[in-house]
């Protein structure tokens, strides 16, 4: 019993990180209906600009803000300069461009950082607590603190602000948003700065457990696409809980189920999206079926 | 993109360049080339798959490489001819393509291309763990087929001929299959399954059918490419090997049969041509090549016409309305 | 004084136009009604104007060239259209509809003021305040829509056909609204509709179109029962 709670917070802690990119995927769907497959090195290319400023002499938590606001110019410039130009065109041609950003910013990186692996510096103290017999670090505390303060802060964004009901009008209906006066492109475009942004706390939280390298999100992509699936693609609470689910079970299956031990662990999340879609198939939390692509 | 179409020039033009090839290309490119048909195949297969019947299926990586081990495993450990192997290769492949295809039963989109792609992610891990079957990570080394002494080129054009004899097998298979009722059955599927189903079309076999079919140009492409290289790992078959050949499709142009091909050549040759031009940049350039081919060729490289690449080349320059932000003004999207 | 003007106004979907350059102007204070049968072009009439989609030929509106607008800042300007169908958030409160009705206005006692206003105006609305939109009846999502579109202050209200989907005595309710807006408010309001013998009962000036282009254009008690109006029905 004592193994079991033990491993549910270890999957609630990197679970956590799922939940955060997958946030940052859901809300660029939602505003957007694109799956931006390269918003995890777009992240990864951030947290390295981070190290950078730290190597340089500055203090983590300036650098993290300076970076953090330099993201969410990432990511508008992004949409400004590569989605904005093939809006227009058919879903496949638009999967192309973000599978290209993906290609691109994992070899910016790789280009400016080299593929050596570098210890990246944490946000938590290095402690932990007894509690029962199950080891809870400060780290984990604080990886899922900082889910649950996205969780809020982007609640209370969209439901009581101004700001935040304009966003939410753009994704739900761009035409009869632009009647009631409100900048439809500029919000979207707002909207995947943002996600930028969380994008790059996902990072931020992924780099001190895993070391940075240019490749450190791709493995992470894929738990977040399945945390968004399994939660529902339109919605911003399922992707944080489908994230949860997706790190519990990862972790209890790698030690329950033999069969599928370490090695095969990347099937948990797909088997569990797989089930919860034949149950629901528009996710846990979602409310239309995401027909294209 | 709206019918498949093999009236477009690209089809003849890939032709005559894919059978005159031998007399110019050197040896080693006359082999990149029969790489890239064998993945070709595989392309020609998701093409049916995505650009007719609607379907996505992101594990195309996974089953070539079951096409690959499939031919490997029956030459190595049961001593067949290559060549021989490959029918099964095929026959394999598509009998594990219909499970991969499974869900598509009730998942479409987004969702059956996030799990088919977590299969793709499955494959190399599964490779391992099957060792003895299929040597872990050393991979297998298989025999060579060798050209017979009356043939008057090289080993390479022996090797490529192979290739555009499967090629050619597996276009005529796809053209077959689009003509007529079936044709038009598969077709429904993607345009209104519901009313397909109406008109008495059964959607479980037409889906799983077009998956079988898909994934058995996976496995013929996979087999071919293990004869090709002599040689395969789990390496080989990475889930970015499926993320390549759904690129490989759309940059070709994903209803088109010559875009298959197009797109495969795409693929293999250009991120060898980015590196060259500077290797540490080689990378970004690829990525800034898919993204900037997306924005002239919106429907493939098959897709272009003559007149269509002009206004393509103009539209870049200018401002355009957009259809996923509704309602902008064309012209005046700057204007706020 | 004038207070949309439009000249040679042509708009249309990809290749074909649909409107083949149509002029027409609203005086301030007044109701100007838009009939013709299904697929006349009034819809697209409304889009232009309000900017959904691009439009050859000139528009004034209170002095300012409105092709030099975005649709956005045609709101900002005192435009409001209510689209065909209601077009209200269905996903969204009455509430947030309203609030997102207001988005043009920076001042947040105004706009609390005004859902009060609304609120009182609109009892039914009141009461479901916290409801979501979707969930409304045909004849409140109406309300709703004009409401949420009031929520901006407009000085021009385009209203594209109020009465579709409802039943007689809610279309009049409508209709009285729109003459009490009118009459109490001064707002001047632009109605687009099919029901041509009420809606020309409540107008001051009225025009027909047919087929993208005017057939008919007077006082509106002098197209009451005229053939030009009867023809175009008639689709003549
Ligand atoms: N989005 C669109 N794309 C292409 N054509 C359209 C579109 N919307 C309308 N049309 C065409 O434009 C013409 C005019 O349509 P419009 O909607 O303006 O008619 P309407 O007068 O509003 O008719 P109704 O009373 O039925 O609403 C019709 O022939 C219609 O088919
Ligand atoms: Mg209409």
């Amino acid at each position: 019993m004592q193994l079991f709670f033990q491993l549910v917070v270890d999957g609630l802690a990197s679970g956590a990180i799922y939940a955060s990119l997958a946030l940052a995927l859901v809300l660029i769907f939602r505003a957007t209906r694109i799956v931006n497959f390269g918003q995890g090195e777009m992240a990864t290319f951030s947290a390295y600009c981070a190290w950078q400023l730290c190597e340089w002499g500055m203090p983590m938590t300036p650098s993290f803000l300076v970076v953090g606001a330099l993201a969410f110019l990432l990511g508008i410039g992004v949409f400004r300069f590569v989605i904005r130009p093939v809006s227009k065109a058919p879903v496949e041609a638009v999967v192309v461009v973000t599978l290209g950003l993906f290609v691109v910013f994992q070899a910016l990186s790789l280009w400016l950082w080299g593929s050596d692996q570098r210890a990246f510096p944490s946000m938590f103290p290095n402690v932990g607590w007894d509690l029962l017999g199950v080891r809870v670090t400060a780290s984990a505390v604080g990886i899922v603190g900082v889910l649950l303060g996205l969780a809020v802060a982007t609640g209370a964004i969209f439901r009581f602000t101004r700001l935040g009901l304009a966003m939410r009008a753009s994704a739900y209906d761009g035409e009869k948003s632009l009647l009631v006066g409100i900048p439809v492109e500029r919000m979207l475009m707002l909207g995947w700065g943002f996600a930028a942004v969380i994008g790059f706390v996902a990072a931020v939280l992924v780099g001190p457990r895993l070391f940075l390298s240019p490749t450190m999100m791709m493995p992470i992509l894929l738990y977040a696409l399945a945390s968004a699936t399994l939660g529902g693609w339109d919605s911003p609470l399922g992707a944080m809980i489908g994230g949860l689910i997706v790190g519990v079970a990862e972790s209890l299956g790698a030690t329950f189920l033999p069969f599928i031990g370490a090695d095969l662990r990347v099937v948990i999340p797909i088997l569990v999206t797989l089930l919860v879609l034949l149950v629901r198939p528009v996710g846990l939390f979602g409310t239309r079926t995401v027909v294209k692509l | 993109m709206s019918t498949w179409n093999l009236r477009y020039a690209p089809a003849s033009l890939a032709a005559v360049f894919a059978l005159g090839l031998p007399a110019f290309a050197p040896d080693f490119m006359l082999f990149e080339f029969s790489i890239a048909v064998s993945y070709g195949i595989a392309i020609l297969g998701l093409n049916l798959l995505l650009g007719v019947t609607g379907q996505i299926c992101l594990a195309q990586g996974a089953l070539f490489g079951v096409g690959a081990y499939t031919t490997a495993i029956l030459n190595v450990s049961f001593g067949w001819d290559p060549v021989a192997t490959l029918p099964f290769a095929a026959i394999v492949a598509g009998l594990i393509g219909v499970v991969v295809g499974l869900p598509a039963l009730r998942l479409q989109g987004l969702q059956l291309a996030i799990i088919t792609f977590g299969v793709a992610s499955a494959f190399p891990q599964l490779l391992l763990k099957m060792d003895t079957l299929t040597g872990g990570v050393t991979g297998l080394a298989t025999d060579q087929p060798m050209a017979p002494k009356w043939f008057p080129g090289s080993q390479e054009v022996w090797l490529y001929g192979l290739s555009l004899i499967c090629a050619a097998i597996s276009i005529v298979v796809v053209t077959r299959l689009l003509r007529g009722d079936t044709g038009r059955m598969l077709r429904a599927l993607r345009d209104n399954p519901v009313i397909a189903e109406a008109l008495g079309v059964n959607l479980t076999k037409g889906r799983l059918a077009a998956f079988a079919v898909s994934s058995a140009l996976a496995g013929l492409g996979g087999g071919l490419f293990c004869i090709l290289n002599g040689f395969i790992s789990p390496q080989s078959f990475l889930p970015m090997k499926s993320i390549d050949i759904l690129i490989g499709g759309i940059v070709g142009g994903i209803t088109s049969i010559a875009g298959a091909f197009i797109g495969a050549v795409f693929v293999v040759f250009v991120p060898g041509f980015t590196t060259d031009i500077d290797p540490a940049l080689g990378g970004l350039i690829y990525g800034l090549c898919l993204i900037a081919m997306m924005m002239v060729a919106r429907q493939g490289i098959a897709g272009l016409r003559i007149e269509g690449l002009q206004k393509a080349v103009l539209g870049i320059f200018r401002i355009k309305g957009l259809s996923r932000i509704p309602g902008s003004v064309p012209g005046q999207l700057g204007g706020e | 004084m004038t207070m949309l003007q439009v000249r040679g106004l042509s708009a249309g979907y990809g290749a074909a136009d649909v409107l083949h350059g149509v002029d027409f102007s609203v005086e301030q204070g007044t109701i100007v009604a838009l009939l013709g049968s299904n697929g006349a072009g009034k819809t697209t009439t409304l889009r232009a104007l309000s900017g959904l989609i691009p439009a050859r030929g000139t528009i004034e509106f209170c002095g300012s060239d409105l092709n030099r607008r975005n649709a956005a800042q045609r709101v900002v300007l005192g435009l409001a259209h209510i689209p065909q169908g209601r077009g209200t958030f269905g996903d969204f409160t009455v509430e947030e509809n309203l609030a997102a009705g207001a988005y043009t206005i920076g001042d947040k006692r105004q706009v609390a003021a005004d859902i009060e206003r609304w609120y009182a105006a609109f009892p039914r609305l009141a009461e479901r305040r916290r409801q979501q939109a979707g969930s409304l009846s045909g004849g409140e999502q109406q309300m709703l829509a004009l409401a949420r579109a009031l929520m901006s202050r407009p000085k021009l209200l385009m209203c594209d056909e109020p009465s579709l989907g409802l039943a007689p005595a809610i279309t009049e309710e409508i209709f009285e609204i729109f003459k009490s807006l009118n009459r109490e408010h001064g707002m001047t309001l632009l109605i687009v509709e099919q029901n041509a013998d009420l809606t020309l009962q409540f107008a001051d000036t009225a025009h027909v179109l047919e087929s993208g282009s005017f057939t008919a254009s007077g006082a509106a008690r002098d197209l009451l029962g005229s053939e030009a109006v009867q023809q175009s029905y008639l689709g003549v």
